[in-house]
């Protein structure tokens, strides 16, 4: 009875075992003595670990750190898609640092690797339009709609470096695009409106900020708007009952509370 | 005597409105601005952009305007 009670804890205890052996390690073991294979091995283990401590310093705001970590990843060359990601991750790092020449600088050699990372174009134009640089942005965001023309993000970044260049023409076909599919979104009717209102259209703009409102009533921003349109449209005393609401509504917004004051001013009286 | 007093007053008052369009439209001038630029998309892991975990590159894709994390709150100038 004894013999068979031994047995079967042998038994049990080996499965046991076995079972534990089934986990394999966190890195694989190394099975050559190759120098060029260790270097290879000892590489690619250093370019997952500074990308988890790059990402942890992300988690925790320590941008300087972050790029320091993605910085690193990128100098070691890793393959695909490793080296686009590594400086894309870079790149961010250094828009919160406010490093905007360098971040443009490494998405655009993340893009060199990989010709359709749409994140890394959205981001790009997004720090040049914080640089300043509406060519570039202009000739990314045309990219990237050709790339993706259902992308709500391409035609809104596009649609806005248009209206930053003065091309309202181009700014109204994708606001136009982007609220077919997205009908309640405010911020693009009231975009679609400064196009419109650009264009001289001021009949199809008074009808955009009017929905931008309907969406959102205190759109501040847009009731603005809605008082210059009007303006221009000869209703001086309904432009100014919006310039006053707009003062009400801009109470965030220091800067456009005054000029509507001042716009409501500067109109007579009936 | 009337007519000269009239004509001085209505060139005056002419150019009244003329100043006051001017100082109009100078501030109009930059005053409709467009709304603003998205905020970056967030990092990737070393797996890279491909693949359904991949945020930022389907926030990139889509066709949702919330989904693209474009900006919601129309009084952030």
């Amino acid at each position: 009875m004894r013999v068979l009670l031994l047995a079967a804890l042998l038994v049990v205890s080996a499965e046991i075992r076995a079972a534990a052996q089934a986990y394999s390690p966190a890195t694989p073991v190394p099975r050559t003595t190759s120098a060029p294979a260790l270097r290879a091995y000892a590489i690619a283990r250093e370019v997952e670990e500074r990308f988890k401590l790059g990402l942890d310093a992300d988690a925790r705001g320590d941008w300087t750190a972050a790029a320091a970590e993605f910085a690193r990843v990128a100098a070691l060359r890793p393959p695909e898609p490793k080296g686009s990601t590594a400086l894309y991750d870079l790149a961010i790092a250094y828009a919160h640092l406010h490093r905007y020449d360098d971040a443009a600088r490494a998405l655009r050699a993340a893009l060199a690797l990989d010709h359709e990372f749409l994140a890394a174009m959205a981001n790009l134009i997004a720090v040049d339009l914080s640089r300043g640089d509406l060519q570039e942005a202009r000739a990314v965001a045309d990219r990237y709609v050709a790339l993706d023309p259902q992308s709500a993000r391409a035609l809104y970044s596009r649609g806005l470096v248009a209206l930053h260049a003065g091309d309202a023409a181009t700014a109204r076909d994708d606001f136009g695009k982007l609220l077919h599919t997205n009908p309640s979104y405010a911020i693009a009717h009231y975009d679609l409106a400064l196009a419109e209102e650009r264009l001289g259209n001021y009949d199809a703009a008074e009808r955009e900020l009017r929905a931008a409102l309907e969406l959102a009533p205190a759109y501040a921003r847009a009731r603005f708007a809605l008082g210059v349109v009007l303006l221009r449209e000869g209703h001086h005393g309904a432009a100014r009952d919006e310039f006053s609401r707009a003062m009400a509504d801009a109470s965030a917004d220091p800067a456009l509370k005054n000029v509507a004051a001042a716009m409501r001013d500067a109109i007579k009286g009936p | 005597m009337l007519a000269a007093v009239l004509l001085a007053g209505s060139i005056f008052c002419g150019r009244f409105a003329v100043a006051q369009a001017a100082s109009l439209e100078t501030l109009l001038a930059g005053a409709l601005v467009p709304s603003s630029s998205p905020a970056l998309l967030g990092p990737i892991t070393s797996t890279g952009r491909t693949g359904w975990e991949c945020k930022p590159e389907r926030a990139a894709a889509s066709a949702s305007v919330h989904a693209a994390q474009l900006p919601d709150d129309p009084n952030i100038p």
